[in-house]
């Protein structure tokens, strides 16, 4: 199945080389969790980031669905 | 006294008269400084329901005790008084260099009363003080003001200054210092044009004296570090300043789009950092002595229908002349935000008030005649166009330069604004965000993150990520922020470093550094009790200023868009703004009664009693 992994601020730089704007689409396994996205990308699973899930807090071990879009920020303010 | 100078400047513009007071050091310390130091004089010093534009009213610039020490940011100025928009307060903020060199004047704060006769400039050399003539710069934008000024003053002279929107009283208008840098929101500009006073001209060597020196440089640095080993671990500011936050807050959705008809842009990734940095960018720029260096200063280059030179955009710009207004040529949001600098005039307020006319006029509220042409969202160079004239109040501009609930109200439809207090909404929308609708509706001064940013935690993850759609636990996050935001502005500190570096990291924002930068400074012995304490007392005068001046607990609310219309698309969609579900725990955390009154009891507690017997 296919699910976007959108890297944002300084994070935008792990993403493929190529890849057009803050989105990559993943082929992923059945039962792949969030975690294992954000390890794939290098990425530490804590407080230091926002991990979201279709835009809501993820939980480490939520299990992916199709066209499901992971987005991870490091947590720094603001605005 | 250390921290403070324990001098106040009082200068009668209608006089002319200058005179000095000193500062007794029980309300010094009460009161903190700055944001603090302002809402007593301010209370004390006229009728809340004064005609804000009037010479009635009272115009104060004011740092804090840690302003122009080596506390990491400790470099803000607030510019407090009666606005002009709302009918509220102001507590409009502002670093750059400005209030750094107004500490070294030896003075904390400025005072202005009265309205002089012709437009004056006020010239602080120290003990050498003098109102000068401006007849010569009434008139001048902000690039050329500041340089004439510095020309005729000290070639290291900082000056704070309006453009033509605050000569022209426009409600919008913003004190701009440094050229590029606002104390923007709410119409302080207005204020300072009503009254004459074109420019404050600073100048001086009283680097204030600490009570402990050694150990004030041990902790600034020690956070200095703290702060380097955060942006060397990937912390966006520097790189991206805050232009980052559009990817953010859409993926969140609630990035404020076509005057929050939704919350969610499609063009956003023409509008943010990432496009910033590769088209515009020339360098990270500081505020005095900051380690973070959010700020942007950019180019557009000749040849672009929008080529020029200046500081910004950030976020809160993006959001409101970007994609509030539809808008994703970015270097059309940069010429804008370079002309409302120019002009001197609020971003937010500006960028909103002509997306709540696009919005009118879509809806068939505003006939094209009274504007010339089509308004349509997405309209970038008619944008452009409407700020020129909303700052000489030409035209359809004279109407624009009411704000957007003046606008929408002239046309028989007030339920367009997107304002509370008529203070228009930052780059948050509330219904994906409960907590900042909380805010929202019953910050003093209306609309504005900077009253308590809880996009902190709802937003950003700092210091800890909560869910943001909730309402459980947000009316105590919410007040815990605010009186977090009033120590921050009062002791003359910037947000962006404090609820990181200075406060303890957890959503209870304890203040423990604070505390101790605090009384390494001043000597005062506060404990993060009494310092938070001093916080409530300010707020609650705040609170009491608003009801004297007819303010009611039904004004603690947000626009019909906010309560009834849901998002229409991302996370959030389907949300409201539950604010029935906060508003009465709000208040009994905050001591109020069911009218949003401090009771006496709470009043008694804060040692208000006798101040505020009305």
């Amino acid at each position: 199945m296919q699910i976007s992994v959108k890297l944002l601020a300084t994070y935008r730089k792990k993403l493929p080389a190529g890849t057009k704007g803050s989105t990559c689409f993943l082929e992923v396994p059945a039962h792949f969790a969030v975690r294992q996205i954000v390890e794939q990308f290098e990425l530490t699973y804590d407080s230091s980031n926002v991990i979201l899930l279709n835009g809501q807090v993820a939980e480490p071990d939520q299990i992916l669905k199709n066209d499901d879009v992971v987005c991870v920020f490091p947590a720094f303010a603001g605005g | 006294m250390n921290g403070w100078h324990g001098k106040i400047l009082k200068i009668n513009l209608t006089d002319q008269v200058v005179t000095q007071e000193s500062v007794d050091p029980d309300f010094a310390k009460d009161y903190l400084g700055g944001r603090g130091w302002a809402i007593k004089y301010l209370y004390e010093g006229i009728d809340p329901r004064v005609d804000p534009l009037s010479p009635d009213n009272m115009l104060i610039f004011a740092t804090g005790p840690l302003t122009g020490t080596p506390a990491p940011t400790g470099n803000r100025y607030m510019v407090v008084t009666k606005s002009p928009l709302t009918g509220s307060l102001s507590n409009s903020n502002s670093g750059g260099e400005f209030p750094t060199w107004m500490k070294r004047t030896g003075f904390d704060m400025f005072i202005f009363t009265g309205k002089a006769p012709k437009p004056v400039y006020l010239w602080v050399n120290e003990d050498q003080v003098e109102l000068r003539s401006a007849e010569h710069l009434w008139g001048e934008k902000v690039p050329r003001t500041t340089d004439l000024l510095i020309g005729e003053t000290h070639p290291d002279a900082k000056v704070a200054c309006i453009g033509p929107a605050g000569e022209n009283l426009v409600l919008m208008a913003a004190i701009m210092n440094d050229k590029d840098r606002a104390a923007a929101r709410s119409g302080v500009g207005a204020v300072m044009g009503s009254k004459n006073l074109k420019a404050v001209v600073v100048y001086g060597t009283k680097v204030p004296t600490m009570y402990d020196e050694k150990g004030m440089k041990k902790l600034s640095l020690e956070i200095s570090k703290e702060v380097g080993v955060g942006i060397k671990a990937g912390s966006s500011l520097r790189e991206y300043g805050t232009a980052y936050v559009p990817q953010v807050t859409n993926e969140l959705g609630i990035l404020p789009t076509r005057n929050f008809r939704s919350g969610q842009f499609e063009g956003v990734d023409l509008i943010d950092g990432v496009a910033l940095k590769e088209k515009y960018l020339i360098r990270a720029k500081p505020c005095y002595r900051c380690p973070i260096a959010c700020g942007r200063l950019t180019e557009v280059a000749e040849g672009s229908p929008y080529d020029g030179a200046g500081e910004g955009p950030e976020y809160e710009t993006l959001s409101a002349l970007g994609s509030s207004c539809g808008i994703d040529n970015l270097g059309a949001i940069t010429k804008a935000n370079y002309t409302c600098n120019e002009l001197g005039m609020d971003t937010i307020t500006a960028g909103m008030t002509v997306a709540a006319a696009m919005d009118l006029y879509e809806r068939g509220y505003i006939p094209e005649s009274d504007i010339g042409k089509p308004l349509r969202f997405g309209d970038a160079d008619t944008l452009i166009e409407l700020l020129g004239k909303m700052a000489y109040r030409q035209g359809f501009g004279n109407s624009l330069a009411e704000g957007s609930y003046r606008l929408a109200e002239k046309y028989g439809h007030p339920e367009i604004a997107v304002t509370a207090r008529k203070l228009e909404f930052p780059g948050y929308d509330p219904r994906g965000a409960q907590g900042m609708g909380l805010l929202y509706a019953t910050a003093s001064v209306g609309a504005s993150h900077m009253a308590g940013d809880v996009a902190y935690v709802e937003v950003f993850g700092v210091p800890e990520k909560i869910n943001p759609l909730i309402t459980k636990g947000k009316p105590a996050l919410v007040k815990r922020f605010g009186n977090a935001f009033v120590s921050i502005d009062s002791t003359g500190m910037c947000v962006f470093l404090s609820v990181r570096y200075i406060f303890d990291p957890d959503i209870n924002l304890w203040p423990t550094r604070l505390t101790q930068l605090m009384n390494l400074t001043t000597g005062a012995e506060y404990t993060p009790e009494s310092l938070i304490q001093a916080a409530d007392r300010i707020f609650n005068l705040e609170r009491m200023f608003l009801i004297r001046a007819g303010f009611t607990g039904k004004d603690d609310t947000l626009p019909p868009r906010m309560l009834q219309e849901p998002l229409p698309t991302g996370p959030a969609k389907g949300y409201v703004v539950k604010l029935d579900q906060m508003l009465p725990e709000f208040y009994a955390l905050q001591g109020w009664d069911e009218n949003g009154v401090p009771t006496k009891e709470k009043l008694a507690e804060l040692g208000l009693s006798n101040m505020v017997s009305l």
